[in-house]
């Protein structure tokens, strides 16, 4: 840690490589999530909260810079980040070069406050964590109350340096190097939207009932949505009425920290593949659900996920690679992303659990919400918050086409769970 | 289900919302704003200036060497006239953005006309380069042409595949009339007409699969389209 205060720079992390080589003009790993707070947001006063908070959290405050050999995160000194109206279209590319070279923006419109993070600076943890101290500034700005408890960090205090460490690096330590090669799974494409166009379509269902639900087939909530999300690709893949069908595959990151103790704020997640054969015959949903939860019980083992992060920071480290110009890596990573690290899934979910904030603060927030930027490829990405007893699910994606939601979100609806449904595509 | 008392359609199934109960709310604010944003588009200087210098350096490099030190032969021209090409084939599209398509393709098979002259003016070949190798290049250029006119509205998968083998085919055709009228004056077609006869196969095949549905629907399955 004392050698990267002397020097100005660092290494991005296993995770942050990978999101920064498959960046394109038309396409960043980015994320938002928003609270829905009780009261209009005042912009002034969020902005000061976003100055006061801005340098406890110094993983944030960086701009990724190219080297000859790879890109290097270094500290941002500049002014910022400005607060910005909302717009109809989020997670937006991010420009390296651009935007004095902040990688998160913050958003309000009406009594939404929003954020978005470029993943090679944080996952979902880390941001949540930025922005529950975030909220818990700006309520303080409006004369509110509240401690430094239930994860709201002191932003008078020095930041903590193991924030800021690689945590994959920390326990890259396994005798095995475990690898990931997985077969193609259906892609679940659809028509492209024009450039730039993110449609959105959120879901709000009763955290209470839909648990309930879960606990009834013997599963989580994620390994129950995950089942849900596999059934309605899994029946547009059957309307397409290929001859062979392919696997339906879900990517799932998983939060390594209750794993791996890390208090690291930068990414420290894998994914887990749950998934469904096609081929193999009729599947009812109680046995998807079974299926679901067994190969994510299977694979979420420290022992399996060490020798996984092993894998990865060795391949970081190789030195061949190491001594490619960082052009050429970045084109051979694309390449290797777009038929190995993209093409063995048919969508991505993503569940942060339930966002939890100081009792102080939680008749401030409404609800919570969270968006998964575009897709590497034309699909939809679905991702999902709870708080108090509300849980959002989101479905993101440049497509046109809204069957896999539809169905989806029908589904709950045959449940008995009542959905509301919100969404930003022009009416 | 319920709709946000906004929406004038169901964002799942698109159907439009008729409640007399509940008319939609046009007085509501939206759930999102409908002020649309676009982060600027990646300005192509960076890589205009690096393309450009690193075949500026390789041009001069190998330019002062002929000059100073191996100087047998005019070697560097070759260098020099490919980096040329390059640089059209490169540099020029992000340079003037708004050339039409023609205008690109002209500019490319421009390039690979001057590098060939360079190659017959160094090998005092120009009687090959006038006969061969500039019909060559002007066919390629004006089929590359018309392929582009033929699918720039639009085109479905199988029909663009079609296009290719047809022009394959008539390329084909013209490069062994040409190639007989340089070498004995007098046209015998013979290997061409194989291989036109092979694309026109291929071509008929996919044209009945083209407008066939239930057969490019079976095709469709079978190759997971």
């Amino acid at each position: 840690m004392a050698e990267r205060a002397k020097r100005d720079w660092y290494n991005l992390d296993n995770a942050a490589v990978l999101y920064s080589a498959i960046q394109r003009h038309d396409y960043s790993a980015v994320y938002r999530f928003s609270a829905v707070m009780a009261q209009e947001v005042d912009p002034e006063a969020l902005q000061r909260a976003i100055d006061r908070t801005m340098p406890r959290f110094p993983s944030f405050c960086v701009t990724i810079r190219r080297g000859l050999f790879w890109y290097y995160f270094e500290p941002l000194r500049a002014p910022g980040p400005y607060l910005a109206e909302d717009i109809q279209n989020p997670c937006q590319p991010i420009r390296f070069d651009e935007q004095e070279g902040w990688l998160v923006r913050f958003f309000y419109y009406r009594r939404r406050i929003s954020m978005e993070v470029f993943h090679a600076l944080a996952d979902g943890y880390g941001a949540l964590t930025l922005l529950r101290t975030l909220l818990a500034v700006y309520l303080r700005e409006l004369g509110h109350e509240i401690p430094n408890t239930g994860g709201v960090l002191d932003v008078d205090a020095p930041p903590d340096p193991e924030e800021q460490e690689d945590a994959y690096a920390r326990y890259a330590t396994s005798r095995v190097k475990r690898g990931m090669s997985e077969p193609v799974a259906y892609q679940n494409l659809g028509t492209p939207e024009p450039y730039y166009t993110l449609n959105v379509t959120m879901g709000l269902l009763p955290l209470d009932r839909l648990r309930e639900t879960a606990k009834r087939y013997g599963a989580s909530l994620t390994e129950y949505l995950a089942a849900v999300l596999i059934q309605s690709i899994m029946a547009r893949q059957r309307r397409q009425n290929y001859r062979r069908e392919r696997q339906v595959a879900l990517a799932v990151p998983i939060n390594l920290r209750p794993y791996f103790p890390s208090r690291t704020l930068r990414n420290f997640i894998l994914t887990v593949r749950p998934f469904i054969d096609p081929e193999l015959g009729e599947y009812t949903f109680p046995e998807i659900v079974r299926q679901v939860h067994h190969i994510m019980r299977l694979h979420l083992t420290r022992q399996e996920m060490q020798a996984v992060i092993t894998r990865n920071v060795a391949l970081q480290h190789l030195l061949p690679l190491q001594l490619l110009p960082i052009g050429v890596k970045n084109m051979a990573m694309s390449l290797s992303y777009a038929l190995v690290g993209d093409r063995p899934y048919s969508a991505t979910l993503t569940n942060p659990g339930a966002f939890s904030v100081p009792e102080e603060m939680e008749h401030h927030i409404e609800r919570m919400e969270v968006i998964l930027g575009q897709a590497y490829t034309p699909r939809v990405s679905c991702a999902a918050i709870s708080y108090r007893n509300t849980m959002e699910i989101t479905f993101a994606g440049t497509v046109r086409e809204s069957e896999v939601e539809r169905d989806f979100f029908r589904h709950f609806v045959r449940e008995g769970i009542p959905v509301k449904v919100i969404s930003n595509r022009e009416n | 289900m319920e709709l946000d008392p906004t929406a004038r359609s169901c964002p799942l199934c698109h159907t439009p919302v008729v409640n007399p109960a509940q008319p939609v709310r046009e007085d509501l604010p939206t759930p999102f704003p409908t002020e649309r944003q676009e982060v600027p588009p990646i300005s192509p200087r960076e890589s205009i200036l690096l393309c450009s210098s690193v075949l500026g350096v390789v041009s001069v490099c190998c330019g002062l060497l002929n000059l100073l030190f191996l100087r047998t032969a005019p070697w560097s021209l070759y260098v020099i006239g490919a980096c040329a090409m390059l640089w059209v084939w490169i540099v020029l599209p992000q340079v003037a953005s708004g050339l039409p398509v023609w205008g690109g393709i002209l500019a490319d098979a421009g390039a690979v006309a001057g590098y060939v002259a360079v190659i017959a003016a160094l090998s005092d070949g120009w009687s090959w380069y006038f006969a061969l190798a500039l019909p060559v290049v002007a066919i390629l250029a004006a089929l590359a042409c018309l392929y582009w006119l033929a699918v720039r509205r639009g085109r479905s998968y199988l029909s663009r595949i079609n296009l290719a083998l047809g022009s394959m085919g008539v390329f084909l055709l013209l490069l062994e009339l040409l190639i007989d009228l340089f070498l004995t004056g007098t046209y015998q077609p013979t290997w061409s007409v194989v291989a036109a006869a092979i694309l026109t196969v291929l071509l008929l095949l996919l044209l009945v699969v083209r407008f066939d549905p239930e057969l490019r629907e079976r095709v469709r399955k079978r190759f997971h389209f």
